[in-house]
Order: structure tokens, then sequence, then C-alpha cells
């Protein structure tokens, strides 16, 4: 696939996206308000692929949203920084973010069939994009909208242009929005559990698609996701979300290898493997309903392997070293 | 029975084993249309031949992505769809034939966990309620209060504490939800449990969870497992045996073990190579086999071999137009256990066969809605497969 990006690649040391201690806190009626995304930073570099990772709840979804400033505009509020090349996405107005969506910033969701307009050609939705940020004429952009389809593998594009989203399956529904949101060739692609809703036949095909895309693109993506296997094949980088704050970062290879954080380790030891035989699987007990607030105590605690006292009682701080952050108060000694 | 029947059964060894015995069971569709009159113009070919046996004790896995059948067949074991052919023995049994009150009573010995447990518990029943109502209806006990003990000792079993009985589903976490609708299925001592999907609502860290409690359960208990779920990993895990479902069909049956060291079929290979597993050496350095296109629409599925549209093994003979059985094939390290559909197993092991690049088949889902290809109106005669023969 010959992907031409007009725009000449970034210093691919400088981040292309920062995210500064992200705070998005949602109101609720007569009670407590809910942080859902508590003090999130992280960096991604172009072309560079990073993984959130977490159970539901954790706050991964709403981190992304907030990104792309797609929240509600009621009920809940956003506090840090969204750092883009320069700007801050938190700061723009509706007008200036809607020229940045879809152009320099694309997102693919969970759910092609609730993303897709249901009554507009797939085609049609294509050109949409290229007529609002290229300012191309409908009429220009359809045989584009055509060649995107065939780049993300939808076979006779001429044909399928004229296809509603309910005349297509789910893998090429998924492809149709991989397709709109590269239309533009977007510095950066946010991916919301792309493959959740497919079969593995397809998943596999989807993720062999972002990869090759990545590649050869350029396109830094950010991947949401709650399976370790498909972060373990395509993510350089890779943040695990606990309670709406990052516990552990680290590199692909070494996070897996020698994983510090109890829930990382946890949820590793939790997932039978198809590459192993079946010993018994360790479960993390409870669920997330028995989190301790942050504020003065470690959200995982009363689900941990091996709380100490401390773990109910201070906050553990996110503390760097070299390419791994850790937050722990009593991190994993003994390598996988 | 019929003594034919009971002479064939007699013939077929070990067969004090086999607790559950399917044979040739197929489950059509209608599809139709019209308002005054319903007229049928196709059909949608859910099971179309499926034979297998569960043994006592074992826990038996039913993969297969989404459409190929597996719930479908599932559903027609316990009898829940009423299967256009074929039989279901249960213990000596045909649950296909049965109605009515035989058929409640026989429900005792098989029941069902949901996929997801929320929608499967009525939400304005106590959990004291929901488990005692199977046990009222099969005489286990009259009321509640009778049935204390056995409630005590159910919870306990799934790992719930007493006070869960008086509270209502929406009170619990999803992992403790399914622990009811195991409790449930355990209040009327099942001889078999149907899992359709009992995991896949569940967040990871808690799946493990109910993987080892359906483990422990059968320890103490004695029960037998079918167990279908789309998720490989989680299937090798707790099964004995496993079956791959394509369209309708088994495509490759074995034990778990040797299913994953050594698959035969070309859509088990694929499949296998499509679970991505987290451990970024092995991610990074195993082959995939990657499959074009989509699944094929069940209401017309391909003639001959059902994967041929996407097999990248595909041969210029017989994959098109001969139906493969399941058979048991004759390679080294392979035991008798190990039955696949395909022609071409004992090539394609042996690398005399390798595969080739495959144009991908758009597929269009609307067909299951009703939009048939003209094909589905074809009026020839049934062939002696259930099918139309062109």
């Amino acid at each position: 696939m010959a992907y031409s990006s007009t725009r000449p690649v970034a210093d691919r040391d400088r981040p292309l996206l920062s995210v500064e201690d992200l705070t998005v806190t949602f109101g609720r009626q007569g009670e407590e308000p809910f942080r859902a995304v508590d003090g999130v930073s992280f960096t991604v570099r172009p072309g560079q692929t990073v993984g959130l990772v977490g159970e539901s709840g954790c706050g991964k979804s709403v981190t992304s949203l907030a990104i792309m400033g797609l929240l509600p505009k009621r009920g809940n509020t956003v506090g840090g920084r969204v750092d883009f090349e320069g700007t801050d996405l938190l700061s723009l107005g509706d007008a200036e973010l809607r020229n940045r969506r879809g152009k320099d910033l694309a997102m693919v969701f969970q759910d092609p069939l609730s993303s897709l307009n249901p009554v507009v050609p797939v085609g049609l939705q294509v050109t949409e994009v290229l007529e609002r940020h290229r300012g191309m004429s409908r009429k220009a952009a359809m045989p584009v909208a055509a060649d995107l389809l065939s780049r993300v593998g939808i076979p006779d594009p001429n044909r399928r242009v004229k296809d509603y989203p309910h005349q297509m399956s789910g893998g090429m529904r998924q492809r149709a929005l991989v397709a709109i949101a590269l239309a533009c060739a977007p510095r950066l692609l946010i991916a919301d559990e792309p493959t959740t809703a497919l079969d593995v036949t397809i998943q596999a095909q989807i993720l062999a698609l972002l990869k090759e895309l990545v590649e050869e693109t350029g396109t830094a993506l950010i991947m949401i996701t709650h399976d370790l296997g498909v972060v373990a094949g395509l993510c350089d980088e890779v943040n695990v979300l606990y309670g709406g704050r990052i516990v552990e970062r680290g590199p692909r290879h070494p996070i897996f290898r020698e994983p510090r954080h109890p829930y990382t380790n946890g949820l590793l030891d939790s997932i039978p493997r198809l590459d192993t035989v079946g010993e018994r699987l360790t479960p993390i007990p409870g669920s997330v309903a028995d989190n301790l607030p942050w504020d003065h105590a470690c959200a995982f605690a009363p689900r941990c392997s091996q709380p100490v006292e401390i773990c109910t009682q201070t906050t553990p701080d996110l503390v760097t070293n070299g390419d791994r952050a850790l937050r722990c108060h009593n991190p994993v000694e003994v390598p996988r | 029975m019929s003594m034919v029947d009971d002479a064939r059964l007699d013939s077929q060894a070990s067969d004090a084993d086999v607790l559950l015995r399917v044979e040739g069971i197929k489950v059509h569709f209608p599809i139709k249309r019209g308002i005054f009159f319903d007229k049928t113009i196709g059909h949608v070919y859910a099971v179309d031949g499926v034979d297998l046996q569960i043994r006592r004790g074992e826990t038996y896995g039913l993969v297969g992505e989404s459409g190929c059948g597996k719930s479908t067949l599932g559903r027609a074991i316990l009898n829940l769809e009423h299967p256009t052919e074929g039989h279901v023995r249960f213990d000596g049994v045909d649950i296909a034939s049965l109605k009515g009150e035989d058929l409640r009573r026989k429900r005792q010995d098989l029941q069902m966990v949901f996929q997801d447990p929320l929608s499967s518990l009525d939400p304005r029943q106590s959990v004291e309620s929901i488990l005692v109502e199977g046990m009222k209806a099969h005489g286990i006990a009259k009321d509640a209060k009778e049935a204390r003990p056995r409630l005590r000792e159910l919870l306990q079993a799934v790992g719930l504490p007493i006070q869960a009985l008086s509270k209502y589903p929406h009170e619990f976490s999803g992992g403790q939800r399914q622990r009811i609708g195991i409790a449930r299925a355990l209040s009327v001592n099942p001889k078999l449990i149907v899992a359709d999907e009992p995991v896949s609502a569940l967040d990871v860290s808690v799946q493990a969870q109910v993987i080892n409690l359906l483990a422990d359960l059968q320890e103490e208990f004695g029960l037998t497992y079918l167990v279908i779920a789309h998720d490989l990993a989680v299937v090798r895990h707790i099964s004995d045996r496993i079956g791959v479902m394509y369209l309708g069909a088994i495509a490759e049956e074995a034990p778990a073990a040797e299913l994953y060291e050594t698959p035969l079929h070309p859509y088990t290979r694929a499949l296998l190579s499509a679970v991505p597993i987290p451990d970024p050496v092995v991610e990074d350095t195993r082959e995939q086999i990657l499959l074009t296109g989509d699944l094929p629409s069940p209401s017309a599925p391909p003639a001959g071999c059902r994967f041929h549209t996407r097999c990248p093994w595909r041969q210029p003979t017989r994959c098109e137009d001969e139906r493969p059985a399941l058979r048991v094939v004759e390679i080294d390290g392979v035991t008798a256990e190990h039955k696949v559909a395909c022609h071409w197993a004992e090539q394609i092991h042996s690398g005399e066969l390798q595969p080739h690049a495959v144009e991908p088949v758009a597929v269009d889902p609307s067909a299951l809605s009703g939009n048939v290809e003209p094909v589905a109106i074809d009026a020839s005669p049934l062939g002696p497969d259930g099918r139309r023969t062109p």
C-alpha cells in the first residue's frame, strides 16, 4: 500500500501530542462528583504507537474523548493540558476544533455500526471529510474515496461507495471507518477498542491494516484496548490505567517481561494464554467496585496481592525511571 | 426407541461413557417474506449436519466465530430450538422428540448458563426466589423454607455470601451475577450444563474467577459441560475436547492440547494464528495466516467445502463440489480422537500443499435479513443432505 503524506515527517523525537495532568470530572446529581480521569500524563511521538490498557471504568475512553474534545458540553469539567504541535487543544473553540478534527487528528470507534450514519452511503461519508477539510468538490472527491476504500482492503470499491452501512459486514464497516479517519492523512489516529466487536480472524485483518498504515504514513497511533494480546503485538509503549490513573508505563517488551505493578502482573496471570497448557488461573479478587479513593490510598489496594500498611494510608506517586514509570508502594520484585 | 437404534447404540464402544450423543442435527430457519402470505423464500442453514458426543464428566468446548451456528447448536441440544432434523440422545433418551411435560421434566438434567447475566436474571426477583423457582418446579423443595439448607450450600459453592439471598440482581457486579446464574443452573442438580459464552461479558480480571469456579464445580459435583465461546484461549484452558465450527458444521474436532499443537484444518490454523498472545516475544516471531473476506451468508452457504471461498489451501478439485466429511486421518502423532473435515488434510500437514493468495469475496450481510439471492428461491428438489441441488 503506497500511502504518500504531503507533509514532511516531523522531528521524530519531539512529541506530537503531550497530555499533561488531564483530569475529567463528571458531576452527579445529589452525589459527589466522579473523577473518571485523574491526572493522566503521557506523550506520543510521530509514528509511535502508544497503548492505553485497562478494564471497564479505568478512564481509557474518557481520556481519548477528552483529547478529541468530544465530551458532552455539560456535566463535566476537563482540566490539564493537551498539547498538539504547540496548541492546547483544550483551549480551542468549537470552530477551531472542528477544523482540526478529521484533518490533524482522527478517531476510530469500537462499534462501526453506530458510528456510521445509517442513511448516508459509505462513499459519501468518506467524501464528506475530503470536502470539509480539503475543499474538494464531491465529484472530485468520489474517486479519492473509492481509492481510500480500496487501500483499506474493501473489494470492489467503485461499487461499494454506494453501499449503505447495513449492506456491509462488521469488518468491512470497520475498514470504512479507518478509511474515513485516514482520508486527510492525520498525524494522530486514536483507535478506541477498534476490534472488540469483531471476530478474531477479522480482528487480525484490522490490526494488520493499522500496523501497515502506521508504518507507511508515519501516523502516530493511540490504541485503547482491554486486550493485552493486542497491545503485545502492536504498541511501542504501554500505559496501564487503573481507576483513572496511570499505574504503570513502559516499552512493550520490558512491561510484559517484568511487570512491576501488581495490577499489571495480576492481569497477565489472570488471562488464559493460547500457547501454554492450562494451569489454574490466578484471578484478581473482587471487582473495580471495591476501589478505594485515590486521595489518601492506592485505589487498587483492596484487590492487591501484596498490600502493605502504607497502601491504605498514602497515595502512591507515579515515579519515572528511564522509560518506565510506576505508581506503587510495594512493587513486584521477581521477574516473570 | 426402536430396536435398530438399540442395536446401533450397543455396537458403539464405551457407550456408557457417553452422556450426550448428537446425530446429524440440523436447524434451518425459514426466511419469510410477504404481508398477507408468509411465503418461505429460503432458509438460514444455521446448523447443517453436526455429529458430536460428550462423555460424562468432560468439558467439550465449541468454538467458532459469530454466525457459525454454535449458539444455535447449544440451544438445539437443550431443545430450546427445535431441530429440523437429527437426534439428540441424552442418557439414551431422544431429547429432540420430547414434548410437553416429559420435556419439562428432562430439563432438570440439562441446564444453561447464559452470556449476559443481567438480562438472563429477572430484575424483580430476589436471588432467593430465582434459585428456589427451579427447585419448586422440579419438586426438589416445596418452598423457600425447605430449600434453605440447599440454598446455603449453593451460595457457598459459587462463592457468594448468604446475605445475597435477599438482594436483587442489580445490586451485584457482573462477576457476581454470573455466579448467581451458575447457582441457578446448579440448583436442580443437572447432569449437563451448557454454558454459552459464560465469561465474554466480564472484565478480564474477573473472567479468571468464573473460569476457576466452573472448574471447581465440575470436580465437586461431577458435572459435564458444553462450553460455547469465541475466545479460543478460554476454550483451550477449560476444555478436554474441542470442536471448531464453521458455517453450521464442525470443521475439526480434537483433544484440546492436540488441536493447538497440530491443527489440521486450514480454518483452525488461521483461527489459532489470529488470536493475539499477550507476549511481545511470541507476537513478533509467529507467523500469521490472514484470512481474506468475511464469513459467507449461512442462507446461501458455498457448495462443497464451506470454507473454500476463503481457504488459502484451496485446490482446483474436490474443494468446490464435494462436501468433506469429518474423518480420522492417518498422520504420525495424530490420535484417532482427532477428526477433520478437509479433503487435503494429510497433504497440507506434510507441507506438500502450500498456501496461496485468496481474492476476497464481498459478503452482503443484508442477505441475512431477507434480501437473499435468487438462488434461495430455487425450486429444485431437496438433496439427500437437505440442501437444494442446483
